[in-house]
């Protein structure tokens, strides 16, 4: 049965894609539902759903990565992969667009590859190229412009992605092919139709570099291995991301860097990919430490670790960011290792547990409590504000703040307190349904509300208090008796 | 903050003068040249609690001090107590720090989130009244007790940090002669000292059995209060730690001591070490007291009262 799927565009349901069946019915997209179904009534139609294809395209771009990190998106059913370096590594590039073809086979998606020297070649013959007469989807480097031109000629003009417009002007001009434009002089042509078609022409033909090229996000550094069966045991890929890591460190020696970010990929035979990611504190640039990182960050994944169903069948090591380190001079007293120590472990700490979990103390100016210190993550560059040190010896006018104490609660508790109306100190309160009585008290300390915020909160007073044990709390009354009518009383922190 | 040059000079007096008794070759305790070389007279050298030259009652109940390289527990008598015991644990954890070699070693902080959410997350502010600089401190959160014990047993293999803590709050089923020997062998093999804080078990230090080297059970102890005027209510005083040995490995002489008997210790922030604590009666001399504001972080020793009533107007002239 044929199959096709529509669209809702301007209001009227056109054909969107067709399958091989369909296309054989002379059907075309873009052609009303009504009329398809008209034809041909057996016809199978189904709503398109753009944005499950786009993730299936993600999909595909994310796995297609295993034959070269440089690949990126050719929206909406395509994927342009640069393989100027990787062609070796399969035995040459045509053996390199068998395996292509052989594993999207495998995979169960029908794809038309095409491999030429420059982009919008290939892009041209993975579209067009099925009207050229043999069939040509492989073009070798080194080509010379005369035999690309004669290669290209038969191409229909649509395939220099010009919009429809004015390939429907050329057609009644008479120019229907690339070769009717390579030989023609240019100046009658532009004058009518406008330059950017001769830029697109000798962008196809290798003339220029052409100025829309797709962007590739590629890494500084990576080392990779390549398997022929999957690689199941986990001792297996932890001593394979160790030798990735001595290759990774001597490209980095090399030029004199450090990595800061390090990811890998591992990209398993059934089309899944697994990436995991680690930053550092400081460039690294030896082998054992990146592949105990990445241990510890296996570990943390806890009992299904890296799911390698039938194995993966290539690793890869990446060096997201790099900074420039120089050599590691020991220096007399060690504290330049003393630093790497603590970086290390550090690092180690937050590879296992969460880097947000690893923190600094940074102190801030701020007279509400709550936000007078802010955790920073250990492993950031920005060294915390140290707290200043405050001059006791010099008679200050402003006095310095009221001890503070030692533990503070992460919210502040309500208890129940009973105290002397309207600012008295606490007598007696409950917190944890333990009963204190306060044998000392201090205070109150006022801390006012942000004024210049909409829905300042209330005023607190706060108390240093210690009960008969001898245990201390920091207690506050939230409200004064002008601002509400019924103040309540927190516990706030708890004294050493 | 960080110990006077003549206590470094008495450290390294003692430390001159047992190697001489010992009469081996020359292997500084915590100097880097000696890497990975396990020295045995490193366990010898004690760290004192109180000043160099007026030690305290613990610390002649430990002989000394508490050794370099070892772990130490520490147990809250009450469970109101567990802040103090994370005080005193800070405290100590600052006396190690002012013998390192450098000033700036870290101290690293390793919280389950059991703790957090029961006693509170250390606050900056406060730290440098037990004597611990709050750019040098790490604080590690972890989110079971079998984590924590994985963190601490790292950082104690690192020779960096000056004290490595732990608080811990599941200890009950999982911590036994095995896992605590695991630290003690890591901390002796780099000579970082280990502090434990068994936040979960309070008032069950006696029953805990572990190989550490030594164990504190700390509650909280009455200050010294100061009269205020008007007939109100006093005014506490500085903190007062209550501490009893419960467990202490006996040196190469072999000692006893008393189990039963409670030290009352508070911290001095000018000379950064304990010091025995004056009973309640008796007040604070008048060299404690100076023409300072009433309130002085360093000392913590209130004013009279009538410092306090011209703090108090200013304190509301400032937050109003």
């Amino acid at each position: 049965m044929p199959l096709a799927t529509f669209m809702k565009i301007k209001s009227a349901l056109r054909l969107a894609a067709l399958d091989p069946r369909a296309l054989a019915l002379a059907l075309e997209p873009g052609m009303a539902l009504a009329d398809a179904r008209a034809r041909h009534p057996a016809l199978l139609a189904i709503e398109a759903n753009p944005s499950a294809e786009a993730k299936i395209l993600t999909d595909i771009l994310a796995w297609s990565r295993r034959f070269t990190p440089l690949a990126a998106l050719d929206a909406p059913d395509g994927i342009m992969l640069d393989v100027s370096g990787a062609a070796h590594l399969f035995g040459g590039e045509e053996k390199l667009q068998a395996e292509i073809e052989a594993r999207f086979q495998a995979q169960g998606l029908t794809a038309r590859t095409a491999l030429a020297p420059t982009p919008e070649a290939a892009w041209a013959l993975a579209r067009y190229g099925h009207v050229l007469r043999p069939l040509i989807s492989f073009l070798p480097d080194g080509l010379d412009e005369r035999r690309l031109a004669r290669a290209l000629g038969p191409l229909p003009l649509a395939a220099l992605r010009l919009d429809t417009g004015l390939v429907a002007g050329l057609a009644r001009a008479g120019l229907r092919r690339v070769s009717d434009i390579i030989l023609r002089p240019r100046a009658p042509i532009a004058a009518r139709f406008g330059t950017h078609l001769f830029a697109r022409l000798d962008a196809l033909l290798g003339r220029t570099k052409s100025a829309i090229s797709p962007r590739f996000e590629a890494p500084p550094y990576l080392a990779e291995r390549r398997f022929a069966e999957g690689i199941v045991a986990r001792d297996g890929i932890e001593a394979i991301i160790l030798s990735l890591a001595q290759d990774l460190c001597t490209l980095l020696t090399r030029h004199g860097e450090g990595a800061r970010h390090l990811e890998a990929s591992f990209f398993r035979v059934d089309g899944a990919v697994k990436h995991l990611d680690v930053r550092t504190s400081r460039a690294l640039r030896d082998p054992e430490a990146m592949a105990r990182l990445f241990r510890d960050r296996i570990e943390a994944l806890g009992d299904a670790g890296l799911e390698a169903d039938y194995g993966f069948d290539v690793l890869r090591l990446s060096a997201l960011a790099v900074e420039s380190k120089g050599e590691d001079q020991a220096s007399l007293d060690d504290t330049l290792n003393s630093e790497n120590d603590l970086a290390g472990l550090i690092d180690r700490l937050g590879a296992r547990l969460g880097v947000r979990r690893v923190t600094r103390l940074s102190m801030q100016d701020r007279h509400d409590p709550d936000f007078a210190v802010v955790y920073v993550p250990a492993a950031s560059r920005a060294r915390p504000r140290k707290c200043a040190p405050r001059d006791i010896s010099s008679d200050a006018e402003i006095p310095a703040l009221p001890p503070r104490p030692l533990r503070l609660l992460l919210h502040p508790e309500l208890i129940e307190a009973i105290a002397s109306v309207p600012d008295g100190p606490p007598l007696r309160f409950r917190w944890r349904r333990v009963l204190h009585e306060i044998a000392a008290v201090e205070g109150p300390e006022r801390i006012a509300p942000d004024w210049w915020k909409e829905a300042p909160g209330f005023t607190r007073d706060y108390f240093r208090a210690e009960d008969r044990d001898g245990q201390s709390f920091w207690l506050f009354r939230e409200g004064l008796y002008r601002e509400t009518i019924e103040p309540r009383w927190f516990m706030h922190g708890l004294f050493a | 903050m960080p110990a006077g040059s003549s206590e470094r000079v008495d450290f390294l007096r003692a430390r001159i003068a047992s190697l001489e008794a010992a009469g081996g070759s020359f292997v500084p305790a915590r100097s880097w040249c000696s890497r990975g070389w396990p020295s045995a007279s490193a366990q010898d050298l004690r760290v004192s609690l109180g000043d160099a030259r007026a030690p305290c009652s613990l610390d002649q109940a430990l002989r000394g001090g508490l050794p370099w390289g070892g772990l130490h527990e520490i147990v809250a008598a009450r469970p109101g107590d567990r802040a103090a015991a994370s005080g005193f644990t800070l405290a100590v954890a600052a006396r190690f720090a002012a013998h390192q070699a450098k000033t700036s070693a870290k101290i690293i902080w390793i919280i389950e989130t059991r703790a957090l959410r029961e006693t509170g997350t250390p606050y900056g502010p406060a730290l440098s009244s037990c004597g611990v600089d709050p750019a040098h401190l790490v604080l590690v959160e972890t989110r079971d007790a079998q984590e924590s014990l994985w963190a601490m047993e790292e950082a104690l293999k690192c020779r960096s940090p000056a004290a490595v803590i732990g608080e811990i709050w599941g200890l009950a089923k999982i911590y036994d002669l095995a896992a605590s020997r695991r630290l003690v062998l890591a901390a002796r093999k780099s000579g970082t000292p280990g502090l434990l804080i068994a936040a979960g078990l309070a008032g069950a230090a006696d029953r805990l059995s572990s190989g550490a080297g030594t164990r504190f059970e700390i509650a909280t102890g009455a200050s010294p209060r100061l009269p205020s005027a008007g007939g109100r209510m006093p005014l506490p005083g500085k903190t007062v730690w209550a501490a009893r040995l419960v467990k202490a490995r006996a040196g190469p002489h072999g000692f006893g001591f008393d189990r039963g008997k409670l030290h009352r210790l508070s911290w001095d922030p000018e000379k950064a070490c304990f010091r025995d604590a004056l009973s309640l009666g008796v007040l604070s001399l008048s060299g404690d007291r100076a023409s300072r504001p009433a309130w002085s972080l360093s000392t913590g020793e209130r004013g009279a009262a009538r410092d306090f009533h011209e703090d108090q107007i200013g304190a509301e002239a400032r937050s109003a």
